[in-house]
Order: structure tokens, then sequence, then C-alpha cells
């Protein structure tokens, strides 16, 4: 028998707490995940094809890409310019605005699309102006990019700040005091330390953007193959008792997660060895003389 | 309100196409669709905003999302500090996967989760004719929201605990191990109090995120007024009903909850950050920070 | 080229970190900006390479007005104290990097930057390293890298901030050797700041002790050693003993040659120049021995007169033949001091110099 190091617990308190973490998890995580492709495949592959396969599904998808590839252009070029700001630059009321740049992220979706609803929907400040100038934001896609943009708001530059912050403005002022221009320092100092952190808020946003449901349900107006996303997809063949289409479409959200988590646990890999490789004890110093100058060029 | 820099020398460039592009893109994007629905409730008089956010509908609603956001945040409380101290302290085969695992409800869109829990938990589904033998309903119940809302806000107290639970010194676990406290004791009096605040910030945000929660509730709840119908959802219905004031009028409510919440965040997180600072005479670390810069920069 | 700093001032906040300060250096020169932490020293080693803008005041080099001109076209090498060096480069791209960045008339060849940044691999004796990456490195190393790197751009004048602070001892006393027959051979004016007394005596032509903002002394790191012009330099370069004259009247007097002593001078004595004795010396005063350390080739020895504290170094040999137990009374006397009015210890509007 081995004796217990002083401060581990009991075998059967760890092997109690190991099995109650793990039930938990398979309760609420694992067993959720098995059944979406389980009622997707209930009635087999070929059903399963076939709910795919429908005009309707795919417009879904086509919109949810769509979407998803207008908003995170905007959501880079804010997070790296909010990021650089904030983590390079002292000014005053940088606390304040680090707040402002979470408060999406408190505000209910609900209340996210409707903020929209109020601004440009028919009874909303500027609804009249465009239903007489023809503009459709409201039910339409501008609309539902604006609701994404949102959700999705501050999930790049939250990323980047505190990495930003923690690699400080040496590396940038090396570049510029070796004549670098701000452009040659910006691409070629700055993004390649951040390209990581950056990855990582670009997988979050669009996970979310992709996923977004209670906004982009607020302002999208259900119109089937035009303002319909995946996820709104979903919600209609449910709502229909139609349990196969509807988890036939989910799957596809499923497997976008997992491809989620995949990317996530690879880049928070990446990070994780870059930031050991630069605290790692340093290499043992070489005792030998430093070379002098004067004996080794003749 | 707006942020003037205090500081604008140095070499660095972009600060003002940096700090210039984030609070424009703020101010469209967030605040001015925030102030406009603020604005909005400026049409009712404080009488009939009163009635409405106090309707006995309104009022239901508040007790269904607060009651199950709390039982939620709790049951996360509990469940997630032993996730996260399994997974930080305990080896067991696979655990890299179950690390990722957890960030799951972050990767699924809600959308699906509120379809999969709906039927794992339906009187015929895998987990709910298990539970019916007991006489307990959980879809379609105020019991059905509770479990979407652990499912959504699963990740947040794990993943506050893991970062503050590697943190612990090993040394001061063995300091109370060699001056005789129990395994129980030392982790009562020694390490909860260490990763209190963490805990509380967790249960905090998991808390903030239930009460805006709508994608996943409502295939769940059945939504019954009065009895299963949460606020976003209320919100819904009045819009669907052309009720743009009522719904107004209730997101103006959620809204300033969120900010609450917001708040209570960040002084928690100030809390953690400076509760062993205090007794101390040291100056906060911000008004340090200009000679800092210059003499001490790491 | 020669650098003149100008009436220069700069604050942060409230804080003042420099105030009004002048300053030549000559072409040629390696010049070390010695003072404590917060004196305004790197402050001052970055206004001259153009990273802060002073409050007040011009920089000047070569003569030319540069107060104005952007640190990208200083023509300056800068050595950052953690040597910035960028991580995602290896070492060649790292030192490559100012040549490459140059616009496409100025840029050099492939070739050219190729042989350039290999003779200066080879100048601090890493060309074996050029596609390793920083992580790989050992901090002596990436020392010498960030130099090499700062070469590369042909600098006028090469500035290096806190160079060997983040090495170990031994390191740090090789590299500083090296770094002074680098410029002896390149004769490229350099400024460096240290907070380490040593470094900047050994190293250094010419040394700028800096307090609060302000330069307290500039000269040879034998005349600021020796001849300190501030009580704030005695005490900084090197242990010093401090006698307020009025609690030691009979020192001051002996030291002052033949002037009365004032109620409120203080003395300061080097503990090596202490002559410490068995027997009594004349015009001197007794002491009782409190410890004895021996450090190395040396004798420190702690004495206690009126309750306060005063150390005085011996060669081992002199302490062997002297046998000093604790306990044991002896005789000090100073064989010089240097004495300073108490008025001239506080700088004008400054606090009062406290011990």
């Amino acid at each position: 028998m081995t004796v217990r190091r002083a401060t581990a617990e009991p075998r059967w308190v760890r092997l109690l707490l190991t099995g109650v973490a793990l039930g938990f998890l398979f309760l609420f995580l694992v067993l959720p995940l098995i059944a979406v492709f389980w009622e997707a495949f209930a009635q087999g592959a070929q059903t399963y094809w076939e709910a795919l396969k429908d005009s309707e599904a795919r417009s879904a998808m086509l919109l949810t890409l769509t979407i998803a590839a207008v908003v995170l252009p905007f959501n880079i070029a804010f997070g790296v310019a909010a990021a650089w700001a904030i983590a390079k630059f002292e000014f005053r009321g940088k606390s304040l605005l680090t707040t402002l740049i979470d408060l999406p992220f408190a505000v209910s979706p609900v209340v996210a699309g409707l903020i929209f609803i109020i601004l440009f929907g028919a009874q909303g400040f500027f609804g009249s102006w465009l239903a007489a100038n023809d503009i459709k934001i409201i039910f339409a896609l501008p609309g539902m990019v604006l609701a994404t943009l949102f959700v999705t708001f501050p999930f790049v530059a939250r990323e980047l700040i505190p990495l930003m912050q923690a690699q400080g403005r040496d590396e940038e002022e090396a570049a510029i005091s070796l004549g670098a221009s701000g452009w040659q320092m910006f691409w070629r100092v700055t993004v390649p330390n951040i390209k990581w952190g950056l990855m990582y808020g670009v997988i979050l946003a669009n996970a979310r953007a992709m996923g977004e449901f209670g906004a982009v349900s607020v302002v999208s107006g259900h119109i089937r193959g035009e303002t319909n996303t995946l996820p709104l997809h979903v919600e209609i063949l449910y709502n229909e008792y139609n349990q196969i289409g509807a988890f036939a479409a989910a799957t596809v959200l499923a497997f976008l997660g997992l491809v989620t988590l995949v990317a996530k646990t690879v880049v928070e890999w990446r990070m994780r060895k870059e930031t050991e490789m630069l605290t790692a004890d340093l290499p043992p110093e070489k005792t030998e003389l430093p070379p002098t100058v004067a004996t080794e060029r003749p | 309100m707006f942020p003037t820099p205090a500081k604008r020398d140095g070499v660095l460039p972009g600060f003002r196409l940096g700090l210039g592009y984030t609070l424009t893109y703020l101010t469209l994007l967030v605040l001015i669709p925030l102030g406009g629905m603020i604005l909005m409730t400026g049409k009712l008089s404080w009488n009939n905003f009163w009635e409405i956010a106090t309707a006995e509908r309104a009022l239901a609603s508040y007790r269904v999302t607060f009651g199950a956001s709390l039982f939620a945040a709790t049951v996360n409380a509990v469940f997630g500090l032993i996730v996260a101290w399994v997974l930080v302290r305990y080896p067991f085969p696979g655990k890299r996967f179950v690390d990722a695992l957890v960030d799951l409800p972050f990767a699924l869109p809600t959308a699906v989760a509120g379809i999969t829990l709906a039927t794992l938990y339906a009187e015929n589904g895998w987990v709910g004719q298990f539970l019916a033998k007991f006489g307990i309903k959980v879809a379609f119940t105020p019991l059905g929201i509770v479990v979407a809302l652990i499912f959504v806000t699963l990740p947040f107290v794990v993943r506050t605990l893991q970062p503050v639970i590697e943190d612990i010194e090993a040394e001061v676990e063995e300091a109370a191990a060699s001056l005789g406290a129990t395994r129980w004791q030392t982790f009562v009096r020694v390490l909860l109090p260490g990763i209190f605040p963490a805990w509380l910030t967790g249960f905090t945000l998991a808390f903030s995120r239930a009460i805006g929660e709508f994608g996943s509730v409502i295939f769940i709840a059945g939504n019954m007024p009065l009895i299963s119908e949460i606020t976003p959802l209320l919100i819904i219905s009045k819009l669907e009903q052309y009720d743009l004031l009522g719904a107004t009028a209730l997101a103006v409510v959620m809204l300033v909850i969120s900010f609450v919440m917001l708040l209570v965040i960040n002084l928690l997180q100030w809390w953690a950050a400076n509760r062993h600072a205090k007794g101390s005479d040291a100056e906060p670390a911000e008004a340090l920070a200009p000679a800092a810069l210059v003499e001490a920069r790491p | 080229m020669s650098i003149e700093i100008r009436n220069i001032s700069k604050r942060f906040g409230n804080f003042v970190a420099l105030d009004d300060l002048s300053l030549d250096i000559p072409t040629g020169e390696l010049v070390a900006l010695l003072g404590p932490s917060g004196c305004g020293k790197t402050t001052l080693l970055r206004i001259i390479a153009g990273m802060e803008t002073p409050d007040a005041g011009s920089v000047l080099f070569g003569g030319q007005e540069a107060t104005h001109v952007h640190a990208r076209e200083r023509q300056v090498g800068f050595v950052f104290q953690h040597y910035a060096l960028f991580r995602h480069m290896s070492v060649f791209e790292n030192v490559a990097f100012g040549l490459r960045v140059r616009p496409r008339k100025e840029r050099p060849s492939e070739a050219e930057i190729r042989e350039r940044v290999m003779g200066l691999l080879k100048l601090v004796q890493l060309d074996w390293l050029a596609q390793r990456y920083p992580s790989q490195l050992s901090g002596g190393q990436r020392q010498r890298i960030a130099l090499a790197r700062a070469l590369a751009v042909e600098p006028k004048v090469l500035l290096l901030d806190e160079p060997f602070g983040a090495l170990d001892t031994k390191v740090r006393k090789e590299l500083r050797r090296w770094l002074r027959r680098l410029h002896d051979e390149m004769h490229i004016s350099s400024v460096f700041v240290t907070h380490d007394q040593e470094e900047a005596l050994e190293v250094a032509d010419r040394v700028v002790v800096m307090n609060r903002g302000h330069i307290e002394q500039i000269g040879s790191p034998d005349e600021v050693y020796s001849s300190p012009a501030s009580p704030f330099v005695y005490q900084f370069l090197g242990n010093v003993n401090v006698f307020h004259s009025r609690l030691h009247g009979s020192w001051a007097e002996v030291e002052r040659e033949g002037e009365a002593p004032t109620a409120g001078s203080i003395a300061f004595v080097r503990p090596h120049d202490i002559e410490l004795d068995v027997a009594p010396l004349a015009g001197g005063m007794t002491a009782g021995v409190r410890h004895v350390h021996r450090i190395g080739p040396l004798v420190r020895v702690e004495l206690e007169h009126d309750g306060e504290t005063i150390e005085v170094e011996l060669t081992r040999e002199r302490a062997a033949s002297l046998e000093l137990p604790v306990g044991k009374t002896v005789w000090i006397k100073p064989r010089q001091a240097k004495v300073f009015a108490a008025e001239a210890t506080a700088p004008a509007g400054k606090q009062p110099f406290l011990f």
C-alpha cells in the first residue's frame, strides 16, 4: 500500500467526485449530442439525406453562411482596432470603454433584436422614411446582419485585449525604431503575434453568428426560403412536428458546433505552446567567455 | 461620456484611427440602438410603463425567469465546482476530450439544444420516461426551463474556476497539512476562501446569461402564460401582437437588469483582484501607471 | 555623432520625470545614465530615441535640431531592456528586419542583406544561430542578437536600456567587457541606462548620475567615485558612513581644515578610508566591534559608536594581524572624508535629504 500524499484526497473521494463530474457532464452534454444524431437518423440515412436536400433547408444554409461571411470581417476590424487602442495606449475612460464593449453579452438576444425593430421597424423611428424610400431592413437580410453584429460584437475584442496587453509595446517600438512604417509594423510584427488569439475570437464569433436564434428570430419575419436561417429553419420544422427534418438540419448545426470545439481546442493548444515557449526556462547560458571583437576580427 | 485621450505621445501609430473606429462602431451598433429603445419608452407615460411592467403576466414571467435562472445557476455552481476540481486535480483517461467538451454549450446553437432537450425529457424521451416513473414531469413545465438553462450556462462556473484552481500553490495546502489540518478542513478553510470570488463570478455570469436566454428555453418550456412563460418570450408575443410599446417597456426592464448584472460582475472581478491588496498603503494600480510605464515596464 | 540635450522637461500626469535637464554627449563616447529607478534615466533615453516627446526643450543630433524627427528617421539603434526580439521571426530575420522595411529604392538586394546580416551575426559571434528562434536562445544570446539587430541599420547613435539588467551575474560581467571592446572598435556614440553602479563605473567613458529628474554629477568613473559632487552621489556610489557633525564634532573639525564645524554638517567617509587599530590613534575615537564579515578578499567590520553603526573595510591580512573578537573596543580614524553643509544636501524645492 502506498502512503497517500498529505495534499491528496482519499481514493474513494477522488473516485466519487470524478464519477459525479463525469455523470453530470454525460447527462447534460454527451446525451443531448448523441440524441441529435440519433433522432436525425431514426428513419434511416435515406430520409436524412432527403431532408437535407430540401430546397428550403439549402437556402437556409446559404443564408446562414452569407450572414456569417458579412459579419466576420466587421468583427475582425472592430476587434483589432479596439484592442490596439485599449491595449497599447493610455487614455481616460478606458475602463468605461472596455465595459461598454462587453455590454452586448449582457443583453438578452431578444432585446438585441428588438432594438433594431424600434429603429427600423414599421412602427419604429425610421420606419416610415425607409418605407417611403423602399428600403427593407427588418424582415430582410440587413436587419439579420445588424442583429448578428450586435450579439457577436465583443468576441474578437475580448480575446485580443488581454493578449495584446500582455505582449506590451516593445516589439512594435523596436520595429518603428528600426525604420518600419506603421503598416509594416502592423503586418510584420503585430499581426503575426496576435494571429492565434484573433483566430480564437473569430471561431467563437462564427459559432455564435451561425447559431444565433433569439435576436435573428425577432428581426427575420420567418419568410421561408428568404429570411430563414438554419436555426430558424429547425424551429419551423420542429413546430410542424417534422421531427426528422428538424433534427437533420440540427445535425448540420451540431456538426458545426463540433468543428468549432475541435478548432478551438487546436488554437488553444497552439496558444499555450507559444506562451510556454516564451516563458520556458532559458537554455543554459554558455559559460565560455563571449568572444572579443578584437581577437576574432583580424 | 466619450473617452478623451490623455496621452498621445509615444511613437506607436494608429491611436486616433483605432479609437475613432472603435467609438464610431460602438456608437452606431450599440449605443444608438439601445438609446433608441430608451427613447421609445418616452412615448409611454410613467403610469403606463408601470402598468405594463407590473402586469400580472409580466410579474409571473419575472418569477419564472428569475426562479429558473437562480435554480440553474445554483446547480451549475455546485456541479461546476466539482467538474472544475476533477478536471484540474484528478487524472483520468480521455480528460482532454472531456475538457474540450465542456465548451459544447457555447458552440452548439441554442435551438439545437432546445429541441434535443425537449425530446430527451419528453414523457417518452430517453430521460423523460425514466423520470415519469417517479411522477416527475420535466418537459413543458418550469423544470424544463431549468434543464435548458443548466445546459446553456454549464461552462461558466467551470471555466472561471479552472484557472484559479490551477493557480493554487501546492505549498499553501502543504502548509495547512503540516499544521495538522485534515483534508476537509484545508479545503473549507484554506482553498475555498481563495476560490470564492471566482466561484461567485462564475455563478453571476451563469445567472446573467440565463436571464436573457431564449432559444433553448422556448422548445422545452411549454410557454404557458403565468406558469412557464419567460420574459423574453413575453416580449416576443407582445411584438407579434404589434404592441411595440409594451414589448419595449419589458425590454427596458430586462436591460436595466442586464446593466445591474454587468455592474455586479465588474465589482466582483474588482473585488477578486483587490481584496488582498487592502490594508497595504499601495495606491490603486492606475494612479501609478504613468511612472510605471516609464521606468518599470517589464 | 554628438548628442545635445537642451532644457528637456517631461511629466507624466503629476509625476515629473525630467526637470529642465541639459546634457552634451560628444561623438564616439560611451556614456552611462546611472540612477535609482524613477530618476528619469529611461525617459531621457526614450526621448533621445524619439519614443517619447519632451514637454519642453530640444534634442540635437550632430548640431541639427532633431526634437521632432520621428523615431523612424532618427537613425538610432535602440536595444530594449527585455530585447523585444520579434518572437515569430528567426534570428536572421530579426537582424534583417531594419533592412527589409526600407523603401524599395533604398532597400539592399537579397544578397547584400544576407551578407550584412551574417557579418553582424559573426560580429556578435552567433552566426551559427541564424535559423533559430528567439525562444531557443539564452538571455545573453538574445541580448547580443538585439544588439546586432540595432546595428544592422547602421545607426549614428546606439542607445541601450538596462542592457544587462535581465542577465545573471556571471554573464552580465562577461557581456559588459565585451560591449566595452565592441564600442572601442566601432566608435559609435552610445548611451546606456543602468541602476548598477559597478556596471556604469566599469564600462562607461563618462557617467551621468541622475536623481529625481535632475543630473547630480557628470564625470569620468573615477571622478564620480572619488569626488562625488553631492551627498546623493556619495550615497549612491559605493558604501559610505554618514557622520552628523553635531554628534561627531571632533571628526568634522579635523577634516574641515581649520574651519570651525557648523552644527548642521554631515561627513561622508568610505568604509575603506577608515583606519582601524587596537592601539589608540591620535585624533581618533573608540568604537565597539559588533560583527566581522569575511567577504572574499575583504573583511567588513561592523562597529558601534554612540548607538550608530560604522562600517570599516580591511584587507584580510590586516584583519588577521589585528585580531578582532566581537565586543572588543578599537580605535578608528578617517583617512579622508567629505563634508557637506546640511543646506547643500537639500536641493532647492525638494525634500531634505534624510538618513
